[in-house]
């Protein structure tokens, strides 16, 4: 399906660099549906890594970092992850370096986002001017759904163990979405709902009608793969 | 935290409560109003708003002296202009099935200005058949049942059945978050408001609805508070003070504080504030009242007083 893709493509250039903006994601169908992995597949992202090399070392989380280079690096540690899984390559062989950190969460009402958060800076939730801080779950739900293909089967790491520390947090930030109109961003955090609740983990929203109203209310291919997605790993839709 | 928010909370209450006092006499009844009132939503309405704030205010005592003097005066005044009461009296007597007379009585009775003639004929009303089985929204039967316990009706073979009066709201189906609207919203800050008597009962909201509440009240107050309805905003303020763990964020605060004016005016929204006083004071007196409800309830709340000890 990837290698077709690429081959079909005018430029195969653009269609290398678009496997990189699906990221972890372009693996779903052969991780929540029964498309086939072909090694020309795994060709094809290959390929596309060594067209558009990530950094060698990861980006520091933020605040000390800034944000979006950091979300890039987990999404191309995702993909290159998934890659490793399904060719049964060497562990450590991945074309992308584990970077550190997790969205940082400090909310009175909230535990802290986990145990391995590590790399954080005690001082990130000093309020600003308006009395908001960074890390408060408004802020927090936004960035665990900036890392939405990281909410696939067979990835684990700091990122899920926060989300699994904070479905309250979540479920606020995929509610909130929605009554801004912000369709897309509802629908990768209730991604990470959907994600928790496969796991048995008890959610505040139950999201299979909030699925179905993103469905039905939002638009985009992007809004529409986080949707499908969410369904597949909530067994709504099968083969 | 607690700290920053009782006193930023009581000096948001005592200003709007000093600009409902002050600006009082533009809330006043036309020369020629009679009982009919053929807008009961323009000045009669207002007037029992600005009651209920001022008899909340002396319900939790928290305020300093002058706030409780302020808020006698304000009751006094709204007093007088309902004649004493004798017009909520012929109101009732001339419209049986109108609500409006208690609960506009009920503030008073709760201070203890009480009204004879008007209360033995709310007895008989109230427990008719007809009155209780007219069609309103469920939340307006609430607070309807509300006032009869405020003055005293809600009881022996008359006693409401108050979890069924919870379960018929929109709050009660505990219904999916995301898909409230503006409206709905003041439905539900109500439904609170008259099941906890303006967090006086908080136990009065059923323990799976404060779960319900306290779960997505945050999403609520920030999702209105981005498009500046400041005065949804204080309900749901207020509604954060009803809950037995009151949700008093010290950033709502804050926040409220500074959308007041130097005068203690609380603008109802982010649209312009008009110069005109009897324009400012018609647009605003409800934010006003809901703003000195809010702060009063929370200067108590975070100090640990006046709501029931449960």
């Amino acid at each position: 399906m990837v290698a077709e893709h690429v081959e079909r493509a005018d430029d195969p250039k653009a269609a290398l660099a678009a496997i990189r903006v699906v990221g972890a994601d372009a693996f779903a169908p052969y991780l929540l549906a029964d498309a086939v992995f072909h090694p020309q597949d795994a060709a094809a992202v290959t390929q596309s890594f060594a067209l558009f090399p990530p950094p060698v070392t990861t980006p520091d989380p933020p605040p000390a970092g800034a944000a979006e280079p950091w979300l890039v690096a987990w999404r191309d540690w995702a993909m290159a992850t998934l890659l490793a899984r399904l060719t049964d390559a060497e562990p450590g062989g991945a074309l992308a370096p584990r970077p550190t950190g997790a969205p940082v969460l400090t909310e009175a009402d909230q535990p802290q986002g986990g145990g391995d958060t590590d790399g954080q800076d005690p001082g990130a939730d000093a309020p600003d001017d308006s009395g908001r801080t960074d890390t408060d779950w408004q802020r927090w739900s936004v960035r665990m759904g900036q890392l939405s293909p990281l909410a696939l089967p067979g990835l684990e790491g700091p990122v899920h163990t926060a989300a699994r520390a904070a479905p309250l947090a979540l479920a606020r930030g995929a509610t909130r979405a929605v009554l801004r109109r912000d369709f897309p961003t509802a629908a990768r955090i209730t991604r990470w709902l959907a994600l928790l609740a496969a796991e048995g983990t008890r959610v505040p929203l139950d999201p299979v009608p909030l699925l179905e109203h993103l469905r039905l209310h939002g638009g985009g291919p992007r809004l529409a793969l986080d949707v499908a997605i969410a369904r597949r790993l909530l067994a709504l839709e099968t083969a | 935290m607690t700290a920053s928010v009782t006193r930023t909370a009581h000096q948001v209450s005592a200003r709007a409560l000093t600009w409902l006092h002050t600006h009082r006499e533009l809330g006043a009844l036309p020369a020629d109003t009679t009982a009919d009132l053929g807008d009961p939503d323009s000045v009669y309405k207002p007037l029992g708003e600005s009651a209920l704030a001022a008899s909340l205010v002396l319900r939790e005592s928290a305020a300093g002296g002058t706030e409780l003097r302020l808020a006698r005066e304000l009751m006094d005044f709204c007093w007088r202009q309902f004649g004493d009461g004798d017009m909520l009296y012929e109101r009732l007597l001339r419209y049986s099935m109108m609500t409006d007379p208690l609960e506009t009585y009920a503030p008073f009775a709760r201070c203890g200005i009480r009204h004879e003639p008007l209360e033995r004929l709310l007895a008989h009303t109230s427990a008719l058949r007809s009155v209780r089985g007219a069609e309103v929204l469920p939340n307006r039967r609430l607070a309807v049942a509300n006032a009869a316990r405020v003055a005293g009706l809600d009881r022996g073979a008359h006693a409401y059945d108050w979890s069924a009066l919870a379960r018929a709201t929109w709050l009660g189906a505990t219904p999916e978050p995301w898909l409230i609207d503006w409206m709905t919203g003041y439905c539900v800050t109500h439904t609170v408001f008259h099941l906890t008597d303006w967090g006086g009962h908080p136990a009065g909201l059923p323990d799976d609805l404060t779960a319900y509440v306290a779960t997505w009240l945050p999403v609520w107050i920030d999702i209105w508070a981005e498009i500046e309805q400041w005065d949804l905003v204080a309900e749901l303020m207020i509604v954060g003070c009803c809950l037995p763990e009151p949700y008093c964020a010290p950033a709502d605060w804050e926040r409220l504080a500074r959308v007041q004016h130097a005068d203690g005016l609380v603008p109802r929204d982010g649209d312009p504030v008009a110069d005109d006083p009897g324009r400012r004071f018609e647009d605003h007196q409800h934010t006003a009242v809901v703003a000195a409800i809010a702060g009063t309830l929370a200067v108590s709340r975070t100090l640990g007083g006046a709501a029931e000890q449960r």
